[in-house]
């Protein structure tokens, strides 16, 4: 009989197991986590610091005595794994046992960035990425006392904890050393609307300065000091600078590694049997080639079910990804795809009575990125037609979602120009 | 019962919009919320020496595997194991939007409390043994429900069921 390990129990890990169960019922699958938790969206974190989400409603595949009923495992959570001997496909416990399986997934996921500056008042801040960080935003939520708050990292996960704050009441300034809000997704001019809508609600920026130290305050239990001598008082400081993988694992096991764990299209690492699936390893990005960690939760599961299929024996592949992602935070939606760095003619379009504004990035006939504001709907259409692109399938928007952008407010025009204007039609 | 198609032929339609009614009848549909109801209608014409006029109506394709299934965090979205329709429970939506940017045909909707709808192809009336309201209303034959083996024996020229699984084989 198979027997098969999987170290993390996030979204990769869940469906690695899912894969494994669909291709052998028998074989044994030990699962290793750090932490008591079932698996869970570390976006789903501010729902439910800020009780827009029940407890239960956290886990989506349901608790771990589920899990393990339902799929055959064996769950281990609350275990550190301290070593793991790719040749003898081994992992080393806590304790110092030592076990053999078959293959091994590595599914450790990734944690929140701590930049390594002077801090007077730990006590005062927060990061958001696990359910004990929820736990503990909710806690002081509820205990009350937070004057005023500053946010450091205009990333997706720091305008969700500044929102937490604005709607507890608390005055809030969200930080960062980036000239404007989502840098790493929002074209400039998209980000200068959000923006506005931010100042709007009463949210006070401060972008172009990083972090220099957080001190101890007089009035406030700290002072958050920026690059540039800027001084922001704060009872509580949240730390969204940005996630690490976790591969301590596969650094001590000498697997190739950058950002994260290095894999192939069938998710396995550098060494034959040991496989890494997640946020703790680095896809392909479809757009340039690329090995790049991109930290999204259907992407972990994509990965996730290929590596355990893969583990068994199956040919199934994984080619990669491109960067992509949605917020709602303040009554508005943003949504990116693609790479935002890549330039090119830039194209913008506008419907006010939709609420709908479009920036979008054509390189050579082809458009490279979509920035959307305002229109859920017509994301995942959009999402279809630049994956196409990148994918080397570029073909006219077809009737089926070419009538739902236009009933949404786009015009025949730009639709035209998305699908490469004059350029692609030749006109 | 058998894996089902909500089968569509434009070919056939002639936007006369009774499923989109019928639909919105069937689900409650309040138009005060100004949400999107379930299904889109709207029509395309091809300028030419012989114009062609095509009518459509959209709604979820039930893409299987489908990618909102997948990209909900909160495990909202599922396949209904008799039918295989994408089917789903709102209770813990939390808005995120996550399945609208996974849906390459536009299909889920939130109402006015913000938690996500679509079309569920009237599963539980299947159940009971009756057709999704859009079928039974529409007057042309252009909405069917078939198994899919049904489907597999004889369907429209014009089915956008094809399409709609490359165009979904295209999403991650």
């Amino acid at each position: 009989m198979a027997s098969y390990a999987i170290i993390g129990f996030g979204c990769a890990g869940y469906h690695a197991l899912t894969a494994i169960r669909d291709v052998d019922s028998q074989c044994r699958v030990d699962i290793y986590s750090e932490h008591k938790d079932a698996p869970y969206n570390p976006m789903l974190t501010t729902y439910y610091a800020s009780s827009r989400l029940r407890y239960e409603g956290m886990f989506p595949f349901g608790s771990l005595e589920d899990i393990s009923l339902a799929c055959k495992a064996n769950i281990f959570p609350g275990t550190r794994i301290t070593g793991l001997d790719p040749e003898a496909r081994s992992i080393t416990l806590e304790d110092g046992t030592v076990r053999a399986y078959d293959g091994i997934l590595l599914a450790t996921g990734a944690r929140s960035f701590t930049p390594p500056v002077p801090n007077e008042c730990p006590e005062a801040c927060i990061s958001m990425r696990t359910l004990d960080d929820a736990r503990d935003l909710k806690r002081r939520m509820e205990e009350g006392g937070i004057a005023r708050g500053v946010v450091v990292g205009a990333s997706m996960a720091g305008i969700k904890v500044v929102e937490v704050l604005h709607n507890n009441g608390i005055p809030t300034t969200l930080a960062d050393m980036a000239p404007c809000i989502f840098p790493l997704a929002a074209y400039p001019t998209t980000a200068a609307r959000i923006q506005k809508h931010l100042e709007g609600q009463g949210v006070t920026m401060k972008f172009g300065a990083g972090l220099k130290a957080i001190h101890k305050g007089t009035d406030t239990a700290a002072l958050v000091e920026c690059t540039d001598g800027t001084l922001l008082p704060a009872d509580l400081v949240g730390l969204c600078i940005g996630t690490r993988a976790n591969m301590d694992l596969a650094v001590q096991a000498g697997l190739a590694t950058g950002r994260g764990i290095t894999v192939n299209t069938f998710m396995e690492t550098s060494a034959p049997g040991i496989y890494a699936a997640g946020d703790c390893c680095e896809g392909r990005n479809l757009q340039n080639g690329q090995p790049q960690v991109i930290g999204l939760w259907a992407n972990a599961a994509y990965q996730g079910y290929t590596a355990g299929a893969a583990m068994c024996g199956s040919t199934r592949s994984f080619n990669g990804n491109m960067l992509h992602n949605i917020t709602h935070f303040f009554g508005m939606d943003f949504i990116g795809f693609g790479d935002n760095r890549v330039t090119g003619h830039t194209l913008t379009f506008e419907n006010r009575d939709k609420g709908l504004f479009i920036e979008a990035v054509r390189q050579e006939g082809r458009v490279v990125g979509i920035n959307i504001l305002g229109s859920y709907r017509i994301s995942g259409i959009l999402k279809n037609h630049i994956l196409g692109i990148i994918q080397n399938r570029h073909h006219p928007i077809p009737d089926l979602q070419r009538g739902v952008l236009k009933k949404e407010g786009l015009t025949e025009e730009f639709i035209l120009e998305l699908e490469g204007g004059e350029e692609s039609h030749g006109n | 019962m058998s894996k089902m198609i909500l089968d569509f032929d434009p070919v056939l339609c002639c936007g006369c919009g009774a499923c989109a009614v019928a639909c919105m009848d069937q689900n409650d549909y309040d138009p005060g919320t100004g949400n999107a109801p379930f299904r889109t209608i709207f029509e395309t014409q091809e300028l030419g020496d012989k114009p062609v006029f095509s009518h459509y109506s959209v709604a979820c394709m039930h893409c299987s595997p489908a990618p909102c299934v997948t990209a909900c965090p909160v495990g909202c979205l599922r396949k209904d194991p008799q039918t295989d329709l994408t089917v789903f429970d709102n209770r813990d939506c939390i808005g995120c939007h996550s399945c609208a940017m996974a849906c390459p045909f536009g299909a889920p909707s939130f109402n006015g409390e913000g938690k996500m709808e679509k079309c569920h192809g009237c599963y539980l009336r299947l159940q009971y043994g009756l057709e999704p309201a859009c079928v039974r209303v529409c007057p042309t034959g252009a909405l069917r429900m078939v198994t899919q083996e049904e489907y597999d024996q004889a369907h429209g020229e014009h089915s956008v069921v094809e399409e709609a699984r490359r165009i979904a084989g295209e999403q991650i």
